[in-house]
Protein backbone atom coordinates (compact mmCIF):
# COMPACT_ATOMS: atom_id res chain seq x y z
CA UNK A 1 0.00 0.00 0.00
CA UNK A 2 1.89 3.00 -1.29
CA UNK A 3 1.56 6.05 0.92
CA UNK A 4 2.41 9.38 -0.66
CA UNK A 5 2.86 11.91 2.13
CA UNK A 6 1.16 15.28 2.02
CA UNK A 7 2.06 18.46 3.84
CA UNK A 8 2.55 17.47 7.49
CA UNK A 9 2.42 20.96 9.00
CA UNK A 10 6.05 21.98 8.75
CA UNK A 11 8.81 22.11 6.18
CA UNK A 12 12.52 22.62 5.96
CA UNK A 13 13.99 24.14 2.84
CA UNK A 14 17.28 22.96 1.39
CA UNK A 15 18.97 24.28 -1.73
CA UNK A 16 17.91 22.06 -4.59
CA UNK A 17 14.31 21.80 -3.50
CA UNK A 18 13.12 24.05 -6.33
CA UNK A 19 12.92 22.91 -9.96
CA UNK A 20 15.33 25.48 -11.39
CA UNK A 21 17.31 26.55 -8.35
CA UNK A 22 17.39 30.18 -9.46
CA UNK A 23 17.30 31.54 -5.93
CA UNK A 24 18.23 28.57 -3.78
CA UNK A 25 21.51 30.07 -2.63
CA UNK A 26 20.02 33.41 -1.65
CA UNK A 27 19.69 33.70 2.10
CA UNK A 28 16.40 35.59 2.15
CA UNK A 29 14.84 33.10 -0.25
CA UNK A 30 15.90 30.23 1.99
CA UNK A 31 14.45 31.99 5.00
CA UNK A 32 11.20 32.96 3.35
CA UNK A 33 10.63 29.61 1.66
CA UNK A 34 9.36 27.84 4.76
CA UNK A 35 7.43 30.90 5.89
CA UNK A 36 5.70 30.99 2.54
CA UNK A 37 4.82 27.31 2.93
CA UNK A 38 3.23 28.01 6.29
CA UNK A 39 1.40 31.05 4.93
CA UNK A 40 0.01 29.25 1.90
CA UNK A 41 -0.91 26.08 3.79
CA UNK A 42 -2.84 28.06 6.36
CA UNK A 43 -4.55 30.12 3.68
CA UNK A 44 -5.58 26.83 2.07
CA UNK A 45 -7.18 25.53 5.26
CA UNK A 46 -4.44 23.79 7.16
CA UNK A 47 -4.54 22.66 9.98
CA UNK A 48 -8.34 22.43 9.88
CA UNK A 49 -8.19 20.68 6.53
CA UNK A 50 -5.57 18.59 4.82
CA UNK A 51 -3.74 20.20 1.93
CA UNK A 52 -2.78 17.62 -0.66
CA UNK A 53 0.51 19.29 -1.50
CA UNK A 54 4.07 18.63 -0.44
CA UNK A 55 6.66 21.18 0.56
CA UNK A 56 8.24 20.76 -2.89
CA UNK A 57 5.01 21.97 -4.47
CA UNK A 58 5.04 25.08 -2.30
CA UNK A 59 8.69 25.76 -3.10
CA UNK A 60 7.95 25.36 -6.80
CA UNK A 61 5.15 27.90 -6.56
CA UNK A 62 7.40 30.26 -4.61
CA UNK A 63 10.13 30.06 -7.22
CA UNK A 64 7.60 30.59 -10.00
CA UNK A 65 6.22 33.65 -8.25
CA UNK A 66 9.65 35.23 -7.85
CA UNK A 67 10.49 34.47 -11.47
CA UNK A 68 7.18 35.87 -12.66
CA UNK A 69 7.80 39.01 -10.63
CA UNK A 70 11.22 39.39 -12.24
CA UNK A 71 9.83 38.71 -15.70
CA UNK A 72 7.17 41.35 -15.31
CA UNK A 73 9.63 43.81 -13.86
CA UNK A 74 12.25 43.44 -16.53
CA UNK A 75 9.74 43.12 -19.34
CA UNK A 76 8.47 46.49 -18.22
CA UNK A 77 12.02 47.85 -18.25
CA UNK A 78 12.50 46.51 -21.76
CA UNK A 79 9.22 48.07 -22.94
CA UNK A 80 10.14 51.38 -21.41
CA UNK A 81 13.67 51.51 -22.79
CA UNK A 82 13.81 49.33 -25.87
CA UNK A 83 14.54 52.23 -28.22
CA UNK A 84 17.63 52.97 -26.20
CA UNK A 85 18.63 49.35 -25.65
CA UNK A 86 18.31 47.99 -29.19
CA UNK A 87 21.72 47.68 -30.76
CA UNK A 88 23.59 47.78 -27.46
CA UNK A 89 25.94 45.00 -26.48
CA UNK A 90 24.41 41.88 -24.97
CA UNK A 91 27.41 41.35 -22.74
CA UNK A 92 26.30 43.99 -20.27
CA UNK A 93 23.81 42.78 -17.67
CA UNK A 94 21.26 45.50 -17.16
CA UNK A 95 19.70 44.38 -13.89
CA UNK A 96 21.54 46.99 -11.89
CA UNK A 97 22.19 49.55 -14.60
CA UNK A 98 20.50 52.91 -14.76
CA UNK A 99 19.36 53.16 -18.35
CA UNK A 100 19.74 56.51 -20.06
CA UNK A 101 17.73 57.29 -23.19
CA UNK A 102 19.76 57.73 -26.36
CA UNK A 103 19.21 58.49 -30.03
CA UNK A 104 20.86 55.39 -31.44
CA UNK A 105 17.71 53.65 -32.61
CA UNK A 106 16.04 56.86 -33.74
CA UNK A 107 19.02 57.73 -35.90
CA UNK A 108 19.14 54.20 -37.27
CA UNK A 109 15.44 54.31 -38.06
CA UNK A 110 15.83 57.62 -39.94
CA UNK A 111 18.97 56.82 -41.89
CA UNK A 112 16.79 55.74 -44.77
CA UNK A 113 15.73 59.32 -45.42
CA UNK A 114 19.30 60.47 -45.76
CA UNK A 115 19.95 57.42 -47.87
CA UNK A 116 17.33 58.44 -50.45
CA UNK A 117 18.43 62.05 -50.37
CA UNK A 118 22.01 61.04 -51.03
CA UNK A 119 23.20 62.58 -47.80
CA UNK A 120 23.77 59.57 -45.58
CA UNK A 121 22.52 56.12 -44.82
CA UNK A 122 24.09 52.74 -45.14
CA UNK A 123 23.65 52.00 -48.84
CA UNK A 124 26.79 52.46 -50.87
CA UNK A 125 26.73 54.66 -53.98
CA UNK A 126 28.92 53.00 -56.58
CA UNK A 127 30.55 54.81 -59.50
CA UNK A 128 30.55 53.33 -62.96
CA UNK A 129 31.96 54.27 -66.32
CA UNK A 130 29.56 53.90 -69.24
CA UNK A 131 31.25 53.70 -72.66
CA UNK A 132 29.70 56.08 -75.17
CA UNK A 133 29.60 55.21 -78.82
CA UNK A 134 29.53 57.79 -81.61
CA UNK A 135 25.97 58.62 -82.70
CA UNK A 136 24.36 56.21 -80.20
CA UNK A 137 21.70 57.96 -78.20
CA UNK A 138 20.20 55.14 -76.07
CA UNK A 139 22.07 52.93 -73.66
CA UNK A 140 20.68 49.95 -71.73
CA UNK A 141 21.99 50.35 -68.21
CA UNK A 142 20.59 46.98 -67.13
CA UNK A 143 22.78 45.30 -69.68
CA UNK A 144 25.68 47.46 -68.60
CA UNK A 145 25.10 46.62 -64.93
CA UNK A 146 24.90 42.91 -65.53
CA UNK A 147 28.32 42.95 -67.08
CA UNK A 148 30.03 45.71 -65.15
CA UNK A 149 28.41 46.20 -61.75
CA UNK A 150 29.34 42.90 -60.05
CA UNK A 151 25.73 42.02 -59.32
CA UNK A 152 24.54 38.81 -57.76
CA UNK A 153 21.79 36.83 -59.45
CA UNK A 154 18.48 38.63 -59.39
CA UNK A 155 19.99 41.92 -58.36
CA UNK A 156 19.67 45.18 -60.24
CA UNK A 157 20.81 48.76 -59.94
CA UNK A 158 19.16 52.08 -59.45
CA UNK A 159 20.95 55.00 -61.04
CA UNK A 160 21.25 57.87 -58.63
CA UNK A 161 23.26 60.33 -60.73
CA UNK A 162 24.28 60.76 -64.37
CA UNK A 163 27.22 62.97 -65.20
CA UNK A 164 26.07 64.19 -68.59
CA UNK A 165 26.08 67.97 -68.36
CA UNK A 166 27.37 70.90 -70.27
CA UNK A 167 30.81 72.09 -69.21
CA UNK A 168 30.46 74.57 -66.36
CA UNK A 169 31.07 78.19 -67.12
CA UNK A 170 34.13 78.21 -64.92
CA UNK A 171 35.89 76.00 -67.47
CA UNK A 172 35.60 78.83 -69.98
CA UNK A 173 36.16 81.58 -67.49
CA UNK A 174 39.85 81.67 -68.26
CA UNK A 175 39.48 80.64 -71.89
CA UNK A 176 40.90 83.45 -74.00
CA UNK A 177 38.89 82.20 -76.93
CA UNK A 178 35.57 82.08 -75.16
CA UNK A 179 34.52 85.15 -76.96
CA UNK A 180 32.34 86.49 -74.28
CA UNK A 181 32.92 90.03 -75.34
CA UNK A 182 34.69 91.16 -72.22
CA UNK A 183 37.72 92.33 -74.18
CA UNK A 184 40.05 90.88 -71.53
CA UNK A 185 42.85 90.01 -73.94
CA UNK A 186 42.76 93.40 -75.56
CA UNK A 187 42.98 94.98 -72.20
CA UNK A 188 45.93 92.80 -71.17
CA UNK A 189 47.74 93.55 -74.41
CA UNK A 190 47.20 97.20 -73.81
CA UNK A 191 48.97 96.95 -70.47
CA UNK A 192 51.84 94.98 -72.03
CA UNK A 193 50.99 91.63 -70.47
CA UNK A 194 49.90 89.93 -73.69
CA UNK A 195 52.77 87.49 -73.75
CA UNK A 196 51.91 85.86 -70.45
CA UNK A 197 49.85 82.71 -70.13
CA UNK A 198 46.23 83.53 -70.84
CA UNK A 199 45.08 81.97 -67.51
CA UNK A 200 47.11 84.42 -65.51
CA UNK A 201 45.53 87.67 -64.82
CA UNK A 202 47.40 90.27 -62.88
CA UNK A 203 44.57 92.70 -62.79
CA UNK A 204 42.58 92.80 -59.59
CA UNK A 205 38.94 92.67 -60.57
CA UNK A 206 35.94 92.91 -58.25
CA UNK A 207 34.12 89.65 -57.53
CA UNK A 208 30.96 91.07 -59.06
CA UNK A 209 32.81 91.22 -62.33
CA UNK A 210 33.67 87.51 -62.20
CA UNK A 211 30.09 86.55 -61.37
CA UNK A 212 28.65 88.60 -64.15
CA UNK A 213 31.12 87.09 -66.54
CA UNK A 214 30.16 83.54 -65.50
CA UNK A 215 26.51 84.36 -65.93
CA UNK A 216 27.24 85.76 -69.35
CA UNK A 217 29.01 82.57 -70.37
CA UNK A 218 26.11 80.41 -69.14
CA UNK A 219 23.52 82.56 -70.90
CA UNK A 220 25.57 82.44 -74.07
CA UNK A 221 25.69 78.62 -73.93
CA UNK A 222 21.99 78.35 -73.26
CA UNK A 223 21.09 80.51 -76.22
CA UNK A 224 23.59 79.35 -78.77
CA UNK A 225 24.38 75.73 -77.95
CA UNK A 226 22.62 72.40 -77.63
CA UNK A 227 21.51 71.66 -74.08
CA UNK A 228 22.91 68.62 -72.29
CA UNK A 229 20.11 66.49 -70.98
CA UNK A 230 18.98 62.88 -70.61
CA UNK A 231 16.00 60.68 -69.97
CA UNK A 232 16.23 57.68 -67.71
CA UNK A 233 13.26 55.35 -67.92
CA UNK A 234 13.44 51.76 -66.78
CA UNK A 235 17.21 52.01 -66.77
CA UNK A 236 17.26 52.96 -70.46
CA UNK A 237 19.39 56.07 -70.73
CA UNK A 238 18.67 58.45 -73.60
CA UNK A 239 21.17 61.27 -74.10
CA UNK A 240 20.68 64.73 -75.52
CA UNK A 241 22.51 65.81 -77.62
CA UNK A 242 23.50 62.61 -79.30
CA UNK A 243 27.19 62.00 -78.64
CA UNK A 244 29.16 62.51 -81.82
CA UNK A 245 32.37 61.11 -80.46
CA UNK A 246 33.28 58.06 -78.43
CA UNK A 247 34.31 58.26 -74.83
CA UNK A 248 32.88 57.37 -71.47
CA UNK A 249 30.42 58.83 -69.08
CA UNK A 250 30.33 58.48 -65.29
CA UNK A 251 27.25 57.37 -63.45
CA UNK A 252 26.52 56.68 -59.78
CA UNK A 253 24.22 53.90 -58.74
CA UNK A 254 23.16 51.72 -55.84
CA UNK A 255 22.55 48.00 -55.79
CA UNK A 256 18.89 47.21 -55.13
CA UNK A 257 19.82 44.20 -53.03
CA UNK A 258 21.66 46.46 -50.64
CA UNK A 259 18.81 48.91 -50.34
CA UNK A 260 16.27 46.12 -49.96
CA UNK A 261 18.27 44.43 -47.25
CA UNK A 262 16.59 44.91 -43.85
CA UNK A 263 19.77 43.95 -42.03
CA UNK A 264 21.39 46.84 -40.32
CA UNK A 265 25.05 47.28 -41.24
CA UNK A 266 26.06 48.54 -37.83
CA UNK A 267 25.69 47.31 -35.21
CA UNK A 268 24.92 43.74 -36.07
CA UNK A 269 25.78 40.22 -35.04
CA UNK A 270 25.06 37.90 -32.16
CA UNK A 271 26.58 40.20 -29.58
CA UNK A 272 24.12 43.06 -29.90
CA UNK A 273 20.53 43.38 -28.75
CA UNK A 274 18.33 42.71 -31.74
CA UNK A 275 15.05 41.85 -30.07
CA UNK A 276 13.45 41.72 -26.65
CA UNK A 277 14.57 38.15 -26.10
CA UNK A 278 18.27 38.94 -25.93
CA UNK A 279 18.13 42.05 -23.81
CA UNK A 280 20.47 41.08 -21.02
CA UNK A 281 18.21 41.00 -18.00
CA UNK A 282 18.54 38.03 -15.67
CA UNK A 283 16.40 36.71 -12.85
CA UNK A 284 16.14 39.09 -9.93
CA UNK A 285 18.09 38.72 -6.73
CA UNK A 286 15.48 37.83 -4.14
CA UNK A 287 17.55 39.46 -1.42
CA UNK A 288 17.05 42.79 -3.15
CA UNK A 289 13.30 42.60 -3.62
CA UNK A 290 11.65 45.01 -1.22
CA UNK A 291 8.68 44.30 1.01
CA UNK A 292 6.23 45.57 -1.61
CA UNK A 293 7.58 43.10 -4.12
CA UNK A 294 7.74 40.25 -1.62
CA UNK A 295 4.15 40.79 -0.61
CA UNK A 296 3.18 40.40 -4.24
CA UNK A 297 5.33 37.27 -4.48
CA UNK A 298 3.62 35.72 -1.45
CA UNK A 299 0.15 36.33 -2.84
CA UNK A 300 1.09 35.04 -6.26
CA UNK A 301 2.61 31.94 -4.65
CA UNK A 302 -0.71 31.32 -2.95
CA UNK A 303 -2.54 31.61 -6.26
CA UNK A 304 -0.17 29.13 -7.87
CA UNK A 305 -0.64 26.74 -4.94
CA UNK A 306 -4.40 26.98 -5.36
CA UNK A 307 -3.99 26.16 -9.00
CA UNK A 308 -1.84 23.13 -8.24
CA UNK A 309 -4.22 21.93 -5.57
CA UNK A 310 -7.12 22.44 -7.94
CA UNK A 311 -5.50 20.29 -10.58
CA UNK A 312 -4.68 17.62 -8.02
CA UNK A 313 -8.18 17.51 -6.65
CA UNK A 314 -9.61 17.73 -10.13
CA UNK A 315 -7.77 14.92 -11.83
CA UNK A 316 -10.84 12.79 -11.11
CA UNK A 317 -14.16 14.58 -11.05
CA UNK A 318 -15.59 11.87 -8.83
CA UNK A 319 -13.60 10.61 -5.89
CA UNK A 320 -14.68 7.24 -4.51
CA UNK A 321 -15.73 6.99 -0.89
CA UNK A 322 -17.21 3.87 0.68
CA UNK A 323 -20.45 3.10 -1.07
CA UNK A 324 -20.58 6.36 -2.98
CA UNK A 325 -18.62 9.04 -4.77
CA UNK A 326 -17.99 12.66 -3.93
CA UNK A 327 -16.73 15.79 -5.59
CA UNK A 328 -13.95 18.00 -4.29
CA UNK A 329 -13.59 21.76 -4.66
CA UNK A 330 -11.34 21.69 -7.68
CA UNK A 331 -13.62 23.99 -9.69
CA UNK A 332 -13.59 26.64 -7.00
CA UNK A 333 -9.85 26.36 -6.57
CA UNK A 334 -9.10 26.65 -10.26
CA UNK A 335 -11.51 29.51 -10.74
CA UNK A 336 -10.10 31.40 -7.79
CA UNK A 337 -6.52 30.69 -8.82
CA UNK A 338 -7.09 31.87 -12.38
CA UNK A 339 -8.77 35.09 -11.38
CA UNK A 340 -6.25 35.79 -8.63
CA UNK A 341 -3.29 35.26 -10.93
CA UNK A 342 -4.79 37.53 -13.56
CA UNK A 343 -5.55 40.17 -10.96
CA UNK A 344 -2.06 39.96 -9.51
CA UNK A 345 -0.43 40.33 -12.91
CA UNK A 346 -2.73 43.20 -13.82
CA UNK A 347 -2.00 44.92 -10.52
CA UNK A 348 1.74 44.54 -11.00
CA UNK A 349 1.68 45.82 -14.58
CA UNK A 350 -0.40 48.80 -13.58
CA UNK A 351 2.02 49.54 -10.78
CA UNK A 352 5.00 49.33 -13.13
CA UNK A 353 3.30 51.35 -15.85
CA UNK A 354 2.69 54.12 -13.37
CA UNK A 355 6.44 54.36 -12.96
CA UNK A 356 7.23 54.44 -16.66
CA UNK A 357 9.24 57.37 -17.92
CA UNK A 358 6.25 58.71 -19.84
CA UNK A 359 3.91 58.40 -16.86
CA UNK A 360 6.40 59.99 -14.50
CA UNK A 361 7.01 62.92 -16.83
CA UNK A 362 3.30 63.44 -17.28
CA UNK A 363 2.77 63.36 -13.56
CA UNK A 364 5.62 65.78 -13.07
CA UNK A 365 4.06 68.14 -15.60
CA UNK A 366 0.68 67.83 -13.92
CA UNK A 367 2.21 68.60 -10.57
CA UNK A 368 3.99 71.60 -11.99
CA UNK A 369 0.81 72.93 -13.57
CA UNK A 370 -1.11 72.33 -10.38
CA UNK A 371 1.55 74.12 -8.39
CA UNK A 372 1.46 77.09 -10.74
CA UNK A 373 -2.30 77.25 -10.50
CA UNK A 374 -2.12 77.15 -6.74
CA UNK A 375 0.59 79.80 -6.59
CA UNK A 376 -1.42 82.03 -8.88
CA UNK A 377 -4.01 82.30 -6.14
CA UNK A 378 -1.47 83.95 -3.84
CA UNK A 379 -2.01 87.74 -3.86
CA UNK A 380 0.76 89.58 -5.65
CA UNK A 381 2.41 92.19 -3.45
CA UNK A 382 2.40 95.73 -4.72
CA UNK A 383 5.70 97.46 -4.43
CA UNK A 384 5.70 101.23 -4.27
CA UNK A 385 9.17 102.46 -4.93
CA UNK B 1 -0.20 -0.30 -19.24
CA UNK B 2 -2.83 1.43 -17.25
CA UNK B 3 -2.66 5.19 -16.91
CA UNK B 4 -5.34 6.12 -14.41
CA UNK B 5 -5.81 4.95 -10.85
CA UNK B 6 -2.15 4.58 -10.00
CA UNK B 7 -0.67 4.27 -6.53
CA UNK B 8 -0.20 8.03 -6.11
CA UNK B 9 -3.80 8.71 -6.98
CA UNK B 10 -4.98 5.98 -4.66
CA UNK B 11 -2.84 7.33 -1.86
CA UNK B 12 -4.59 10.66 -2.23
CA UNK B 13 -7.99 8.99 -2.24
CA UNK B 14 -7.07 7.15 0.90
CA UNK B 15 -6.06 10.38 2.58
CA UNK B 16 -9.19 12.16 1.42
CA UNK B 17 -11.38 9.34 2.66
CA UNK B 18 -9.71 9.25 6.05
CA UNK B 19 -10.02 13.02 6.32
CA UNK B 20 -13.66 12.88 5.27
CA UNK B 21 -14.56 9.97 7.54
CA UNK B 22 -12.28 10.79 10.45
CA UNK B 23 -12.26 14.59 10.59
CA UNK B 24 -15.40 15.79 8.85
CA UNK B 25 -18.24 13.24 9.09
CA UNK B 26 -16.92 11.18 12.01
CA UNK B 27 -19.33 8.29 12.35
CA UNK B 28 -17.95 5.39 14.33
CA UNK B 29 -18.73 1.79 15.09
CA UNK B 30 -16.88 -1.13 16.61
CA UNK B 31 -16.55 -4.57 15.14
CA UNK B 32 -16.61 -7.66 17.30
CA UNK B 33 -14.87 -10.28 15.23
CA UNK B 34 -16.28 -13.72 15.74
CA UNK B 35 -13.73 -16.19 17.15
CA UNK B 36 -14.67 -19.37 15.42
CA UNK B 37 -11.92 -21.47 16.91
CA UNK B 38 -13.08 -20.84 20.48
CA UNK B 39 -16.76 -21.30 19.83
CA UNK B 40 -18.13 -24.81 20.17
CA UNK B 41 -20.63 -25.80 17.55
CA UNK B 42 -23.05 -28.69 17.42
CA UNK B 43 -23.63 -31.08 14.59
CA UNK B 44 -25.82 -28.50 12.89
CA UNK B 45 -23.07 -25.90 12.89
CA UNK B 46 -24.80 -23.89 15.57
CA UNK B 47 -23.08 -22.49 18.61
CA UNK B 48 -23.73 -25.05 21.25
CA UNK B 49 -22.74 -22.83 24.15
CA UNK B 50 -21.27 -19.34 24.30
CA UNK B 51 -19.99 -17.43 21.32
CA UNK B 52 -16.62 -15.79 21.58
CA UNK B 53 -15.51 -12.57 19.92
CA UNK B 54 -12.29 -10.62 19.52
CA UNK B 55 -12.00 -7.34 21.35
CA UNK B 56 -14.05 -4.58 19.67
CA UNK B 57 -12.11 -2.62 17.04
CA UNK B 58 -13.28 0.95 16.48
CA UNK B 59 -13.59 2.31 12.96
CA UNK B 60 -14.66 5.44 11.18
CA UNK B 61 -17.48 4.44 8.85
CA UNK B 62 -20.25 5.83 6.73
CA UNK B 63 -23.60 4.62 7.99
CA UNK B 64 -26.90 4.17 6.17
CA UNK B 65 -29.79 3.63 8.55
CA UNK B 66 -33.04 2.16 7.35
CA UNK B 67 -36.33 2.97 9.02
CA UNK B 68 -37.14 1.02 12.13
CA UNK B 69 -39.86 -1.61 11.80
CA UNK B 70 -42.14 -3.02 14.50
CA UNK B 71 -43.74 -6.07 12.93
CA UNK B 72 -46.41 -8.03 14.75
CA UNK B 73 -45.91 -11.74 15.39
CA UNK B 74 -47.48 -14.54 17.41
CA UNK B 75 -45.26 -13.73 20.33
CA UNK B 76 -45.77 -10.01 20.26
CA UNK B 77 -44.25 -6.98 18.66
CA UNK B 78 -40.76 -7.25 17.30
CA UNK B 79 -38.19 -4.60 16.61
CA UNK B 80 -36.22 -4.58 13.35
CA UNK B 81 -33.62 -2.14 12.28
CA UNK B 82 -31.29 -2.66 9.37
CA UNK B 83 -28.11 -0.63 9.11
CA UNK B 84 -25.36 -0.64 6.49
CA UNK B 85 -21.85 0.10 7.73
CA UNK B 86 -19.55 1.24 4.95
CA UNK B 87 -15.93 0.67 5.88
CA UNK B 88 -12.91 2.04 4.10
CA UNK B 89 -11.23 -1.19 3.16
CA UNK B 90 -7.76 0.23 3.87
CA UNK B 91 -8.79 0.84 7.49
CA UNK B 92 -9.82 -2.78 7.79
CA UNK B 93 -6.56 -3.92 6.26
CA UNK B 94 -4.53 -1.81 8.67
CA UNK B 95 -6.53 -3.15 11.62
CA UNK B 96 -6.37 -6.69 10.28
CA UNK B 97 -10.11 -7.06 10.49
CA UNK B 98 -12.06 -8.96 7.84
CA UNK B 99 -15.78 -8.45 8.39
CA UNK B 100 -17.72 -11.64 7.88
CA UNK B 101 -21.26 -12.78 8.26
CA UNK B 102 -21.90 -13.42 11.93
CA UNK B 103 -19.66 -10.67 13.24
CA UNK B 104 -21.23 -8.14 15.55
CA UNK B 105 -21.14 -4.37 15.04
CA UNK B 106 -21.55 -2.16 18.05
CA UNK B 107 -23.12 1.17 17.23
CA UNK B 108 -24.67 3.68 19.57
CA UNK B 109 -24.80 1.09 22.33
CA UNK B 110 -26.74 -1.31 20.13
CA UNK B 111 -25.57 -4.57 18.56
CA UNK B 112 -26.01 -5.45 14.95
CA UNK B 113 -25.20 -8.79 13.41
CA UNK B 114 -23.65 -8.84 9.99
CA UNK B 115 -25.87 -10.73 7.59
CA UNK B 116 -24.38 -9.64 4.28
CA UNK B 117 -21.04 -8.40 3.02
CA UNK B 118 -20.62 -6.37 -0.17
CA UNK B 119 -17.11 -5.87 -1.51
CA UNK B 120 -17.44 -4.79 -5.12
CA UNK B 121 -16.55 -1.10 -5.21
CA UNK B 122 -13.46 -0.92 -7.39
CA UNK B 123 -12.02 2.32 -8.66
CA UNK B 124 -11.34 2.21 -12.41
CA UNK B 125 -12.71 -1.32 -12.25
CA UNK B 126 -9.50 -2.90 -11.08
CA UNK B 127 -8.26 -4.61 -7.96
CA UNK B 128 -4.48 -4.31 -7.62
CA UNK B 129 -4.42 -7.72 -5.95
CA UNK B 130 -5.09 -9.31 -9.34
CA UNK B 131 -2.36 -8.27 -11.78
CA UNK B 132 -3.05 -11.37 -13.94
CA UNK B 133 0.51 -12.62 -14.16
CA UNK B 134 1.45 -16.11 -15.12
CA UNK B 135 3.90 -18.42 -13.42
CA UNK B 136 6.75 -16.50 -14.99
CA UNK B 137 5.46 -13.25 -13.53
CA UNK B 138 4.43 -11.99 -16.96
CA UNK B 139 1.15 -10.47 -18.04
CA UNK B 140 0.80 -11.69 -21.65
CA UNK B 141 -0.92 -8.45 -22.70
CA UNK B 142 2.09 -6.46 -21.57
CA UNK B 143 0.36 -4.84 -18.61
CA UNK B 144 3.27 -5.52 -16.35
CA UNK B 145 2.34 -3.20 -13.48
CA UNK B 146 -1.35 -3.80 -12.86
CA UNK B 147 -0.54 -4.43 -9.22
CA UNK B 148 -0.02 -0.66 -8.94
CA UNK B 149 -3.38 0.34 -10.41
CA UNK B 150 -6.93 0.18 -9.17
CA UNK B 151 -8.44 0.39 -5.76
CA UNK B 152 -10.75 -1.74 -3.70
CA UNK B 153 -12.49 1.11 -1.97
CA UNK B 154 -14.88 -0.28 0.55
CA UNK B 155 -16.45 -3.18 2.35
CA UNK B 156 -20.08 -2.70 3.20
CA UNK B 157 -21.52 -4.73 6.08
CA UNK B 158 -25.29 -5.01 6.03
CA UNK B 159 -26.57 -5.76 9.49
CA UNK B 160 -29.70 -6.38 11.47
CA UNK B 161 -30.33 -5.37 15.00
CA UNK B 162 -29.89 -8.01 17.68
CA UNK B 163 -30.79 -7.44 21.31
CA UNK B 164 -27.89 -7.17 23.68
CA UNK B 165 -29.04 -10.11 25.79
CA UNK B 166 -29.04 -12.33 22.76
CA UNK B 167 -25.42 -11.74 21.86
CA UNK B 168 -24.37 -11.69 25.49
CA UNK B 169 -21.52 -9.26 24.93
CA UNK B 170 -20.29 -7.09 27.72
CA UNK B 171 -18.62 -3.93 26.60
CA UNK B 172 -14.86 -4.01 26.74
CA UNK B 173 -12.12 -1.55 26.16
CA UNK B 174 -12.20 -0.35 22.56
CA UNK B 175 -9.15 -0.87 20.45
CA UNK B 176 -8.11 0.29 17.01
CA UNK B 177 -6.39 -2.81 15.75
CA UNK B 178 -6.54 -6.48 16.44
CA UNK B 179 -2.91 -6.60 15.51
CA UNK B 180 -2.05 -4.49 18.56
CA UNK B 181 -3.97 -6.84 20.84
CA UNK B 182 -2.18 -9.83 19.49
CA UNK B 183 1.15 -8.18 20.06
CA UNK B 184 0.32 -7.81 23.70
Amino acid sequence: MAVIPIYPGSSSFFPGDTPFGFYDQQIDFQTDADRVVTYCARRLGYPIMDVELQDLNFYTAFEEAVTTYGNELYAFKVRDNYLSIEGSLTSSNLNHELISPNFASVVRYTEQYGEEAGTGGNVTWYSGSLPLNPNQQTYDLKAWASSSASLIDGDSIEVKRVFFESPPAIVKFFDPYAGTGTGMMNMMDTFGWGNYSPAINFMLMPISFDLQKIQAIELNDQVRKSQFSFELINNNLRLFPIPRHGGSMQIQYIKMSERNSPISKTPSGSYVVTNVSNVNFSNPNYNEINSIGRSWVFDYTLAVCKEMLGYIRGKYTQVPIPGAETQLNQADLLSAATSEKEAQIARLREYFDETSRKALMERRADETNATLIELSAVPYPIYIG
Amino acid sequence: MALFGGARDISMFRGLNRELMGDIIVQECAVYKFKLEETNVNIYGEAAEEKYYEAPVLFNVLIDRQDQNYPDSDIGINFEWGISFKFLRDDLVDAEVVPQIGDIVWYENGYYEVDNIIANQQFVGKDPDYPNKDDRGINPLGNYDLQNFGYEVSIIAETIYVPADKVGISQERLITSIKDVRKR
